[in-house]
C-alpha cells in the first residue's frame, strides 16, 4: 500500500501503574492515506491529545506501533526521531506555538535550520506567509500578532519542511470565530492544493465542514469511523 | 549564525532582567578578585619598594657573618662603573640606648636600632632621606635623625635638642655621645624606619671602634631586572675566600619580610576564589530560571525537530553570553578599581602607599577562569533542559 502514509496498529497508551493507572488509548487501530484531511473528534479528556502525541512520536504507546510512510517507529532512537519529526511532521498546536523571541519570518525558517538545509529557506517562508496574507507581518516578533495570524504563522512553519503528514490539535481552540473560521480553510486550501496530510484533532466537528475521515474517540477508544467521499480535485 | 546561537543569544537577550543579574554576578566577582589584587599586591609591592627604597637596594652586598674590611669608596666605585649601577651606599648598623634630658629630667632609656649612613652615597643610593618631614637629613659627624616614634617616646624631641646614646665598642665598653637633633624621619607603613635613628656612618664606625668597616652595601640599579646579573659580577670580580662577600637580590634579602606576606595573599586570593564560587551559583540559580521559563518555547523546539543536544548547546552558549558580557564588565569595573587606586595613591588609614599595577595577564586570567565558571554554571541547567519531555514541556499554555 504505496499510498498509506499512516498506520496505527493496536496503540494502546496507560498513564500511571497499577490501580492509577489510566488507559488514555486502549486498541487503537486505523490508517490514512496520502493527501487525506482527517479529524479526530471526542470530548476533552477522551485521549485526542494522547493520540495525536503517539502519531507525532512526541510520545510512545505502551503497546501497538505507529507506521509512518511504512516506517515502523518504534525502531527509532531518539535523534532520528528528532530529525523524523523535522522532516516528516508539521505540528500545529492549541495554544502559542511560536517562539516569542523570534520573529514571525524566523519561526518560519527554523524548521530548515534545524534540518541544516537553509537554502531558499527564506525565500520559501515568504512565499507561504505571502500564501496566508502576513507577508506585512514578518518582522514582527511573533508575541505581537494576534492569535489568529499566530495559527497561520504556525501552519507556515508546519508546511516549511515539506511535511508527510500535518498534526493540528485544537488548532482554533483559542480563537474567534472568525479566525477560527479562516485558520479551518486555509489548512483545507492547503491541503487541496499542496497534497499534504493532515490530522486535525477537535471538538467542534461541525466547523470543518466535509472531511475525508472522521475519528472520533470516547474513553480512548475509537467508536467509529465515518468517511465522507469529497470531489476529487485533480 | 547557527540557530541555536541564535535562539540562545535571543532567549537571554530578551530577558534583560536575567541578563543583567547573571552578567553582574559574574563580572562583580571578577572585581572582589581584582580589589583583592590592588589592595594585597599593592601592598605588597609597596613593601617590596620601600624595601629597596630604604635598606636593600636592588642588590644587596654584605660579608658572610662579618663586617666587610674592604674600603667602601673602592667598592663603590667599582660598583658604579657598572652601567645598570645608578648608585652604591655603605651602611653600618648597631644597637643603642638613647636618652634625652627635658627640663633638667631624664626621659626614657631604651633600645634603638642605630643606622650609620654616608650622607652624600646615601642620598643618591637611597630614598631614606626623602622620609625626613621635620628638618633635613644627616651631615655632621654629630648629627642625628630621630625616627617619629622615638622623637615621640623622648618627648617629643624637635630638631635642634640633644639626645644622648650609649654604645657598647666591640670591646664591650660603653661609650656615650650627644648627639644634636637634625631632623625627625616619619615613614608610612613598615619598614621600621620610625622606630631607628640614623647618623653619620663615620660617627658610628669611630665609636664602635671599627674604622673603615662596614656592614652592608645597597646598589641601586636603573634597571632592577638586571639585580642578578649585577650580583653576579660582584661576586665574581671578588672571589676570594677572604673577603667572603655575599650579595642577594631584593628577593633574597627580603625574603623573611616577604614571604610571611606572600602566603597571606594567597589565602586573601583564595576569599577571592570562593566569590567567584558563589557567583556561579547565582548564575546555576538564573539559568534555572531561565530553563524554567522557557519550558514551552524548549517544547515547540524538540517537537519541530530540536535534539536534547541542541538544547543542551542553547543554554551552554547562554552561558557563554553570560560569562562574555559578565567578563567584559568585570574588567570594566575591575580596571577602573584599579586605575582610581593609582591615581589617588590609594592608603588605609596612613599605612604605605599602594603600589598599583596593571597585572593584565592576571586579569586575562580571571576573566577566563570567570568565564568558565559561567559556561560550567550552565551546565546543569542545561541538562535539566534536555530532559524536558516535548509533552510535558507544551502542557503549560
Ligand atoms: N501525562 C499524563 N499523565 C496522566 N494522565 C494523563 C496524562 N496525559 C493525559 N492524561 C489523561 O489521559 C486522558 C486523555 O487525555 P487527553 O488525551 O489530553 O484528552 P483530550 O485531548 O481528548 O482532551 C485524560 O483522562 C487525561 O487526564
Ligand atoms: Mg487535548
Amino acid at each position: 500500500m504505496p499510498d498509506l502514509v499512516l498506520e496505527v496498529r493496536g496503540v494502546d497508551k496507560i498513564y500511571g501503574e497499577a490501580e492509577t493507572a489510566i488507559y488514555a488509548l486502549k486498541n487503537v487501530s486505523f490508517s490514512v492515506k496520502k493527501g487525506e484531511f482527517i479529524l479526530i473528534v471526542g470530548s476533552s479528556g477522551s485521549g485526542k491529545s494522547t493520540l495525536l502525541n503517539m502519531i507525532g512520536l512526541l510520545d510512545r504507546p505502551t503497546n501497538g506501533k505507529v507506521f509512518i510512510d511504512g516506517l515502523d517507529t518504534s525502531t527509532l532512537n531518539d535523534n532520528q526521531i528528532s530529525s523524523f519529526r523535522n522532516s516528516k511532521l508539521g505540528f500545529i498546536f492549541q495554544f502559542s506555538n511560536l517562539l516569542a523571541d523570534l520573529t514571525v519570518l524566523e519561526n518560519v525558517v527554523l524548521p530548515r535550520r534545524i534540518q541544516k538545509t537553509d537554502t531558499n529557506a527564506v525565500e520559501e517562508a515568504k512565499l507561504l506567509l505571502k500564501t496566508v496574507g502576513l507577508e506585512s507581518q514578518m518582522n514582527k516578533y511573533s508575541n505581537k500578532v494576534s492569535g489568529g495570524q499566530a495559527q497561520r504563522v504556525a501552519i507556515c512553519r508546519s508546511l516549511i519542511n515539506k511535511p508527510t503528514i500535518v498534526l493540528a490539535d485544537e488548532p482554533t481552540g483559542n480563537l474567534d470565530s472568525v479566525s477560527a473560521e479562516t485558520t479551518v480553510q486555509l489548512m483545507k486550501s492547503l491541503n487541496r492544493k499542496l497534497g499534504h496530510t493532515f490530522i486535525v484533532v477537535t471538538h467542534d466537528r461541525q466547523q470543518f465542514g466535509d472531511v475525508d475521515k472522521v475519528i472520533t474517540i470516547r474513553d480512548g477508544k475509537i467508536i467509529e469511523d465515518e468517511i465522507t467521499e469529497i470531489p476529487t480535485i485533480t | 549564525m547557527d540557530y541555536r546561537a541564535k535562539v540562545g543569544l535571543r532567549f537571554i537577550t530578551r530577558r534583560r532582567g536575567s541578563l543583567i543579574a547573571a552578567s553582574l554576578a559574574v563580572a562583580i566577582a571578577i572585581l572582589v578578585v581584582q580589589v583583592n589584587v590592588v589592595i594585597f599586591q599593592g601592598l605588597y609591592n609597596a613593601i617590596v619598594r620601600d624595601q629597596i627604597n630604604y635598606r636593600f637596594g636592588h642588590v644587596y652586598i654584605t660579608r658572610q657573618e662579618n663586617f666587610i674590611t674592604k674600603s667602601d669608596k673602592m667598592l663603590v666605585n667599582w660598583l658604579e662603573r657598572i652601567p645598570y649601577v645608578d648608585a652604591a651606599a655603605p651602611r653600618l648598623d648597631a644597637v643603642a640606648s638613647i636618652n634625652a634630658t627635658g627640663s633638667g629630667q631624664t626621659i626614657r632609656d631604651y633600645s634603638v636600632p642605630v643606622i650609620g649612613v654616608d650622607p652624600v652615597l646615601d642620598t643618591k643610593a637611597s630614598t631614606m632621606y626623602k622620609t625626613v618631614g621635620d628638618g633635613q637629613y644627616v651631615s655632621s659627624r654629630n648629627s642625628i635623625v630621630l625616627g617619629a616614634i622615638v622623637a615621640r617616646d623622648l618627648g617629643n624631641s624637635h630638631v635642634g635638642d640633644s639626645v644622648k646614646l650609649k654604645f657598647k665598642d666591640r670591646n664591650g665598653v660603653d661609650e656615650l655621645r650627644r648627639f644634636t637633633v637634625v631632623g625627625i624621619t616619619e615613614t608610612a607603613g613598615s619598614v621600621g624606619l620610625d622606630n631607628s635613628v640614623i647618623m653619620n656612618i663615620d660617627t658610628l664606625r669611630e665609636i664602635l671602634g671599627r674604622p673603615h668597616e662596614t656592614q652592608s652595601i645597597m646598589v641601586k640599579l636603573n634597571d632592577p631586572t638586571k639585580d642578578q646579573e649585577v650580583k653576579d659580577l660582584f661576586l665574581r670580580a671578588f672571589p676570594t675566600r677572604s673577603d667572603n662577600f655575599k650579595a642577594q637580590t631584593i628577593e633574597e634579602s627580603a625574603e623573611t619580610t616577604l614571604s610571611g606576606f606572600r602566603s597571606g595573599i594567597a589565602l586573601i586570593n583564595l576569599v577571592g576564589y570562593f566569590g567567584m564560587m558563589s557567583s556561579a551559583f547565582a548564575v546555576v540559580t538564573i539559568q534555572m530560571m531561565q530553563v524554567t521559563s522557557k519550558t514551552r518555547e524548549i517544547g515547540i523546539m524538540r517537537a519541530i525537530g530540536s535534539r536534547r543536544k541542541d538544547i543542551l548547546i542553547i543554554f551552554i552558549f547562554q552561558g557563554m553570553v553570560i560569562g562574555a558580557i559578565g567578563a567584559g564588565l568585570g574588567t570594566i569595573f575591575g580596571v577602573s578599581y584599579t586605575a582610581y587606586a593609582k591615581e589617588t595613591h590609594m592608603t588605609f588609614q596612613g599605612s604605605l602607599a599602594l603600589e598599583v599595577t596593571y597585572n593584565w595577564l592576571g586579569i586575562l586570567q580571571t576573566d577566563i577562569l570567570a568565564f568558565l565558571l559561567a559556561v560550567v554554571a550552565s551546565i546543569y541547567p542545561a541538562y535539566k533542559a534536555t530532559k524536558l519531555q516535548p509533552v510535558e514541556a507544551m502542557r503549560f499554555a
